[in-house]
């Protein structure tokens, strides 16, 4: 207790009441887990003993969480999860969204998830140096057109100057990976955390590997493919607030949001789970967002 | 697999995880019974509950719901003719003309037969396919699935030969609805009038709750009275003859499994096509299907027994490749993941035994279902006595309330009100309401399915025939077509002939 108190001194009176944390995505599905397990985490590393609610607020792909966000009171008792790049990418559309990204008061950088370029396990095309070669446009599969998995499909192939078509509207990552598999077409970009099960178990092979760098000599990076600016070809999970934060709660949330992700029982989870997170404070957020908003400016052209 | 089957029984026979499963069951009964609400529901609701469970708990509570959604969500499809849950609205079709002739206790009585006889059924064929669960899965691509959804459509919208053009005309709106909103393939929307709500499409639930239920408290309150037509001739006793009747008609039942089992086992397809083809294939091979949708106990006993069989067949893709089979599996998909479970092939191999465990789970929790439904017939059944003027307002409030928990929306409740209207006008001009919602599910099937496929056959017609899964999806296609077509050719070229003649 005199501990909790010498804690609240220091943070000063905030936090007073529970803290919602706006989850973009239906209840269920890997995100909503990954965010409530953190959640449960923050909860025990927060000053005055109160409680982390989480709130699905699913829609527009994610848009409908971050407009929530943007709209709420700057008091710290309203923040959420900003999947980047599938909430910028709108917002350089220039379609009406609700919400400013560089005006989010950033705290965290849960996790970086890189896009492995995968095929299928039994497929002729072994490297990346066969997908020019099939003499043929090589067949990709994605969501719908304006999808982040479409998006990053062109940016690469563009890129790469290979010849291609895009099957879309496949249901969710999920989805479009079950279609590899099956030989619906040739090649995805598919999430690190989506593929890793089928990577492993071989249905699917990563021939090259985007938003990180490769550890293992079969499959490429983008620095060994000769296109090092796509390095940065990667989803990745931020939490903010509402803009305008003070300072002292942003302070207090970032440095709990922190904890939270070093925790013994939340590592346990992970370890279980086979989630991963890099955590970042609150400059590197806003940096990297500012760094992912000009590097998808440049391939405007694929945006619309 | 003996071994690991008793092991995962003995695991779920503690006091403490048989507490949970009945604690399942109730919520799920529960659930089941309000319309609108359903095991989604259910499901999302507890998700945040079972985080600190041990794993065969929270699934033995999963379970409870599941297997017990199916029988309250008949309950209500049969006494108020509003399905609790969307594959429940097929039991609407003969359950509510029964319960009107005062046999809703024996409508009752054959669903709690036929539910659980499904489920076994249904777990009997989960466990023989469980080691081919992932070539089943693989055999539908785009083209399969365009043609399933065709062979749906059809299927139900030419099941009636004496009202085809009427049946094909209510598949063509539900078609029309089924394209509003926005195109997954191309990103367009359509027919959606500048309206944000309609952005994302007709949702499912407030439309059946609409076109069954809230049309017919509409025609109630209309006509006054009480939904059993004449309230001496309600048999609250007619229990056993419902039970007798299921088990004389075991054919039906095994048809009816086998359809929810298969077809359960699609991913995206869902539970309310298979009661829906379930009810329509039962129909067409009785001798006299025109009498379906009059209070066949048939009609009853198709769609409920593959109602609890495709949640077994469901587990499949959701199991072995993490797509789940439809929503309810999307948020069990939710409590895997929480319990450091990824769906996928490797889960076979890492949680066989906690998948057996939720196998025998549905098991007990439909069994359990049936027994606690039976025991409150008496009173649900009493719920077919109430006045229209009373009871029709307080079903239409209940749906709608449970229209709006489920996205908090208020463009649903409109929706459902306005689809209302639409079901009653429809029902006094003698039009089907069965092809409209098969049409309305399995449109954006049939639209991604067939798109996709131009894409991936780059604009070869072939495609749909490339394989023995689609060859087998065409040619059922055609019998299923001829079926109806033949026997209503036949009698329109036999009135032609007696004109001359008179």
């Amino acid at each position: 207790m005199a501990l909790a108190l010498v804690a609240c001194g220091s943070g000063g009176e905030y936090p007073q009441k529970d803290i919602t944390i706006v989850i973009p995505y239906n209840p269920g599905g890997g995100f909503d887990t990954y965010v409530r397990a953190v959640a449960r985490s923050l909860e025990n590393h927060l000053p005055n003993d109160v409680n982390v609610l989480a709130k699905n607020s699913p829609g527009a792909g994610g848009r409908r969480g971050a407009s929530d966000v943007f709209r709420a009171k700057p008091d710290g008792y309203t923040i959420g999860v900003f999947n980047l790049p599938g909430v910028l990418v709108p917002e350089l559309q220039k379609i009406p969204i609700g919400y400013k990204l560089s005006e989010i008061s950033w705290l965290v950088t849960m996790g970086r998830d890189p896009y492995a370029f995968s095929v299928r396990g039994d497929s002729p095309i072994k490297s990346m140096d066969d997908i020019g070669s099939l003499g043929r446009n090589v067949l990709y599969g994605a969501t719908g057109p304006g999808s982040t998995s479409y998006i990053v499909t062109n940016i690469i192939n563009e890129v790469l100057g290979v010849p291609y078509e895009v099957v879309t509207g496949y249901k969710g990552s999920s989805s479009y990976v079950l279609g590899l598999i099956r030989g619906d077409f040739d090649a995805a970009l598919v999430s690190m955390s989506t593929a890793r099960p089928y990577l492993e178990s071989g249905d699917i092979r990563a021939l090259a590997i985007f938003g990180s760098e490769s550890e293992d000599p079969d499959i490429a990076d983008a620095d060994n493919l000769g296109v090092p600016h796509l390095g940065d070809l990667s989803v990745v999970r931020m939490i903010g607030g509402p803009p305008g934060l003070p300072e002292d709660i942003s302070a207090t949330l970032e440095e709990a949001l922190l904890a939270a992700m070093e925790d013994p029982e939340f590592k346990v989870w992970l370890q279980d789970t086979g989630n991963q997170v890099q955590p970042k404070g609150s400059a590197d957020t806003a940096k990297a967002v500012s760094a992912m908003s000009e590097f998808y400016e440049n391939f405007e052209q694929f945006l619309n | 697999m003996i071994d690991l089957l008793s092991q995962a029984a003995s695991d779920l026979l503690s006091l403490q995880t048989m507490l949970f499963l009945v604690l399942g069951v109730g919520v799920g009964l529960i659930f089941g019974v309000i319309p609108g609400l359903g095991g989604t529901t259910a499901l999302a609701i507890l998700l945040p509950l079972t985080f600190g469970m041990q794993v065969i708990d929270a699934f033995a509570m999963s379970g409870g719901i599941m297997g017990a959604v199916a029988m309250g969500g008949s309950i209500s499809a049969i006494l108020l003719n509003a399905p609790g849950t969307a594959p429940s609205a097929a039991t609407c079709l003969d359950g509510y003309p029964l319960a009107k002739q005062g046999r809703a206790a024996e409508a009752i009585g054959a669903v709690a037969t036929a539910s659980p006889l499904g489920g076994l059924f249904g777990v009997l064929t989960l466990l023989l396919v469980l080691p081919l669960a992932r070539e089943i899965v693989l055999l539908f691509g785009p083209p399969e699935f365009f043609l399933l959804a065709v062979f749906g459509i059809v299927t139900v919208a030419m099941s009636d030969s004496s009202n085809l053009l009427r049946g094909l005309i209510a598949a063509g709106v539900g078609l029309m609805l089924a394209f509003i909103g926005y195109d997954a393939v191309h990103g367009g929307v359509r027919f959606a009038f500048a309206s944000d709500y309609l952005w994302d499409g007709i949702p499912l639930i407030p439309s059946l709750v609409g076109l069954f239920g809230m049309a017919e408290m509409i025609g109630l309150s209309i006509k006054g009275g009480t939904v059993a037509a004449d309230t001496a001739t309600v048999r609250v006793d007619g229990v056993l003859t419902g039970v007798r009747a299921t088990l004389h008609n075991w054919k039906v039942v095994i048809r009816g499994s086998v359809i929810g089992t298969l077809i359960g086992a699609i991913p995206g397809v869902g539970g309310t096509v298979a009661t829906f083809i379930a009810y329509s294939t039962t129909k067409k091979a009785d001798r006299d299907p025109e009498s379906f949708g009059t209070g066949r106990i048939e009609g009853v006993i198709a769609p409920e027994s593959a109602n609890n069989a495709k949640d077994s067949g469901a587990l499949l893709p959701t199991l072995a490749f993490g797509i789940p089979g439809g929503a309810e599996m999307a948020v069990f998909l939710g409590i895997l993941v929480l319990h450091g479970m990824q769906p996928g092939p490797a889960m076979f191999v890492d949680h066989i035994q906690d998948v057996y465990g939720l196998i025998l789970a549905l098991t007990f929790a439909a069994v359990l279902a049936s027994i606690i439904g039976l025991l409150s017939v008496r009173w649900l059944a009493a719920i077919t006595l109430v006045k229209g003027q009373i009871l029709a307002p307080v079903v239409i409030a209940v749906s709608l309330v449970g229209v709006y928990a489920i996205n908090s929306r208020p463009g649903d409740v409109v929706l459902a009100a306005v689809l209302g209207v639409l079901g009653h006008l429809m029902i006094r001009f003698d039009f089907p309401r069965l092809p409209l919602v098969i049409a309305l599910i399995l449109g954006e099937t049939a639209e991604r399915g067939f798109q996709q496929s131009m894409m991936i056959g780059q604009g070869d017609w072939r495609i749909f025939v490339h394989s023995p899964t689609s060859i087998v999806m065409v040619l059922l296609i055609f019998v299923s077509l001829s079926w109806s077509v033949v026997p209503y050719l036949r009698k329109r070229s036999s009135t032609h002939k007696s004109i001359p003649d008179s």
